[in-house]
């Protein structure tokens, strides 16, 4: 029994439940922020402290805040939309696709992790420096392509924020 | 220490609970959010698998995960509010100027 596991697991899935059925947008927002942080907790538990910084700071940090401030600027507080869709084909479309992605990727994942015989860990698993070796050395091409993407990203944004388009 | 597959059924039901909530809401905002769940659930996965076979590409993948998320999230939301600005609706049901 692994409590820390179970513990954080069990705030994802209920967290990701109330993400997807809150009928407004802002619990859904502060719902997922909890998902953030008990991904985070997770990947401490994994050995990556540099990945729970980076989630918190960069999902729960900007990327959330964000969407916060676009529902500022599009909602006001009286406006709800109904939490699903009114369209029943979708929604059972939505559920039977939901099913059969749990059980395809469950099996076939499965499949994959029997195959992966649980290494031990280096010295200097996941910490910041040797981190840092690997993403400036051999990941540096892939560094440099996606600053690239974010600043296409940036350009665009700004480009399509502008009052006339 | 749970094991990988215990890592892998989460990683796959946040994956689902993402699809479920994209296919089934109609308030653009929380598409978005249902996306932001299936790239965080790729990313656990990313980095359960690298923790479990000591290789720690996984989490240099990870990192350029959060690159795309917030491209497509920037990009993503300035769509929205130039559509909302049009149209001053954000029901993805009520997204029909394309439609023939």
């Amino acid at each position: 029994m692994d409590l820390i596991f179970w513990f954080f697991a069990f705030m994802a899935v209920s967290a990701g439940l109330l993400t997807i059925t809150a009928k407004d947008p802002l619990p859904c927002a502060l719902s997922l922020m909890s998902v953030f942080i008990a991904f985070s907790g997770l990947y401490l538990h994994l050995h990556a402290p540099l990945m729970a910084i980076f989630q918190v700071t960069i999902y729960a940090g900007a990327i959330l805040v964000l969407v916060l401030f676009v529902m500022m600027l599009l909602t006001t507080p009286g406006e709800r939309l109904k939490s699903i869709q009114k369209n029943v084909p979708f929604r059972i479309m939505g559920a039977q696709l939901g099913l059969c992605l749990t059980a395809l990727l469950g099996f076939g994942m499965k499949g994959i992790s029997d195959l992966v015989v649980q290494a031990r860990l280096p010295d200097g698993f996941g910490h910041p420096s040797s981190f840092g070796t690997l993403f400036f050395k051999d990941y540096l091409l892939h560094f440099e392509v996606a600053s690239v993407l974010l600043l296409v990203a940036l350009v665009g944004s700004i480009y399509l924020g502008k009052k006339s388009l | 220490m749970a094991p990988l597959n215990h890592y892998i059924i989460l990683a796959t039901i946040i994956f689902s609970l993402g699809v479920i909530g994209f296919v089934t809401r109609r308030n653009a905002l929380i598409l978005f959010m249902s996306v932001e769940l299936m790239l965080n659930s790729i990313n656990l996965m990313l980095v359960a698998f690298s923790r479990f076979k000591a290789d720690m590409a996984g989490q240099v993948m990870a990192i350029f995960i959060y690159a795309v998320a917030a491209a497509e999230v920037a990009v993503g939301l300035a769509i929205l509010i130039a559509i909302s600005r049009h149209i001053k609706e954000i029901d993805v049901t009520k997204f029909n100027l394309l439609k023939w």
